[in-house]
């Protein structure tokens, strides 16, 4: 490969401008936050310096704050719990269907690419009270089951549950769709070998396609978990953190303390909190892969 | 033995194919019924007769086109930029020799991780302050797409670089002693030869930038500049006369969307792969 040399002024042209641009936008605003973060302000009145305490406050004494961090930590396994089963289809599917499988995966994919507040709000109207044409509560008085009518997005104990269900389903067809590519990908010679050496089906899929497929399971791991923790659109367009805090996750606390109570500081020290969730969380799901990889290569 | 397993098979998937369309073909048939049919809660059945004047009414309350012309506007100038500043400095970083050109691929990649959300206050802080005149840059398109541009760049970089490490030096060396300078060489030929990943580049830039909605809804607060997530969820939440109307505007909010996918589904899905495998 070839390599120029270029004048210093050339690269700056090249990349100033863009590099600029991104560092005033993503990393001026996380020092900024990480600022107000040390402050009481309520965005009018003057601000005042501190120290940790909006940090001891979230730690210590907010009651809605630790609840809404496990939310989020749930949000991330109740959405990995999806990836094992559409491995399997994508398995199931590379086998058998072969000629409409393409199809079959585009349609899953449609709810992938509509608009968080198209699905929230389809969704919103799915688990409406019968009395307002709510499909599932409808279905359950179909089947003669009126006594397992919910409010799911009501009532408190639920709530959390059904919010998780609307971002599976969005998001089947994604992984199933990568996992899918995966599987597809995997050298025919390798299955050709094994079938000779008395490795067939499903047997040849545990010794062969899950070791290769690891590092297909990592892309849908982290984004899963990654999207998890920024599951913030889903709960804001749908329950906006409600009924009393119980679909609160982090990122809506972040959201309801900056703007609705205008507790600028507190809000940044939750988002400061966020960011660094995020970052411990990116390098503890790469230093596990590279264990399991490791091993299974 | 075989038939039935096969069977098997068939139901298994079938059964998605119902879980994920069903619930958008019943928000159609929602949108086409008349409120007494809305109300009467059975999960299935026709209208008695298609209320396409839902839709009207939907049109005539709402600000479609406006929310659609400028979530056009929007995505349009995010894209453009996305794609000639991510190339830019995917070209350096790929192909120019020098001593920083991993420490700025780590910037970007940093980038990466940190959560748009955790952004927004102080952005609007920042913005809120950024005003010359009568114009402000909160509450104005470019409030969204600064930002759109930022958090769509390192995907954008990284898929670039990648692609243009593979593209053979000869051509350029070639060029070079042809007399052609670096920008010439980058216009003529490095951005045309890569067109293709500039196209999953734009999918990924599309599919995100077009049905973002919390930025939306943060940084703009008059109608004027709403785009079509927003003012969906604005029309949702507001208008409450006749629920058929919701379900026509929610159906027309989509169908951008769903016809760019009817007519790319292979180049829509194909790009995601390749977003999510390379982010």
């Amino acid at each position: 490969m070839n390599v120029l040399k270029v004048p210093a002024r050339t690269i700056a042209v090249f990349v100033l401008p863009c590099l600029l641009l991104y560092v005033v936008l993503v990393f001026v605003p996380i020092l900024v936050s990480f600022y107000t973060g040390l402050l009481n302000w309520d965005g009018i009145t003057t601000a005042k310096f501190i120290g940790f305490d909006n940090f001891k406050t979230m730690f210590f004494h907010d009651p809605v704050f630790w609840p809404s961090v496990r939310r989020t930590l749930l949000y991330a396994v109740a959405s990995m719990l999806e990836i094992p089963l559409c491995l399997f289809m994508a398995i199931l599917l590379n086998r058998f269907i072969k000629r409409r499988a393409n199809t079959l995966v585009s349609i899953y994919f449609v709810p992938v690419i509509l608009s968080v507040v198209i699905i929230g709000q389809l969704w919103k109207t799915i688990y409406n009270p019968a009395s307002m044409g709510g499909m599932l509560n409808g279905i359950l008085i179909s089947l003669g089951l009126d006594s397992w009518q919910h409010g799911w997005l009501t009532e408190p104990k639920i709530a959390m549950y059904f919010v998780y269900i609307i971002s599976l389903w969005q998001y089947f067809g994604y992984h199933l769709l990568i996992q899918f590519t995966g599987v597809q990908n995997l050298p025919e010679e390798v299955y050709e070998a094994a079938r000779i050496d008395g490795a067939e089906g499903f047997k040849a899929d545990r010794y062969i396609t899950l070791p290769l497929i690891v590092p297909i399971l990592k892309i849908s791991i982290v984004l899963a978990f990654i999207g998890s923790l920024q599951s913030f659109d889903m709960v804001m367009v749908v329950t906006g953190g409600g009924p009393a805090h119980a679909t609160d996750v982090i990122s809506t606390l972040m959201y309801n303390n900056s703007f609705l109570s205008l507790k600028y500081g507190y809000g940044s020290a939750i988002a400061t909190f966020l960011v660094l969730v995020c970052l411990i969380c990116t390098f503890f799901i790469n230093f596990i892969f590279g264990r399991v990889e490791k091993k299974v290569g | 033995m075989k038939y039935a397993k096969k069977g098997l098979v068939y139901l298994l998937f079938a059964i998605p194919v119902i879980t994920q369309l069903y619930p958008l073909l019943w928000l159609f048939l929602y949108s086409l019924k008349t409120n007494e049919e809305i109300l009467s809660g059975s999960f299935f059945s026709l209208p008695k007769h298609f209320q396409w004047a839902n839709y009207k009414e939907a049109y005539e309350n709402g600000h479609y086109v406006r929310y659609l012309s400028n979530s056009v506007l929007v995505t349009a100038v995010t894209m453009i930029f996305v794609i000639l500043l991510a190339s830019m400095v995917a070209y350096a970083v790929s192909r120019f020799r020098w001593r920083y050109g991993n420490v700025v691929m780590l910037v970007f990649l940093m980038g990466m991780m940190i959560p748009m959300q955790a952004t927004l206050l102080p952005l609007m802080l920042i913005f809120k302050n950024l005003k010359t005149g009568s114009f402000h840059v909160l509450d104005s398109p470019l409030s969204l797409i600064l930002p759109y541009i930022a958090f769509q760049l390192p995907i954008a970089i990284f898929i670039l670089s990648g692609f243009m490490r593979s593209i053979p030096g000869e051509i350029e060396e070639s060029a070079f002693v042809d007399g052609a300078s670096i920008y010439r060489i980058f216009r003529s030929i490095i951005l045309p030869v890569s067109a293709p990943p500039m196209m999953t580049v734009c999918i990924l830039t599309f599919i995100n930038i077009w049905n973002e909605y919390i930025m939306a809804a943060t940084f703009i607060s008059s109608e004027k500049w709403k785009t079509l997530p927003f003012g969906v969820y604005s029309f949702v939440s507001q208008y409450s006369v006749n629920y058929g109307d919701i379900g026509a505007f929610l159906i027309m909010g989509a169908l951008p969307v769903i016809i760019i996918y009817f007519i790319l589904s292979e180049r829509i899905t194909k790009g995601m792969v390749a977003g999510a495998v390379k982010g």
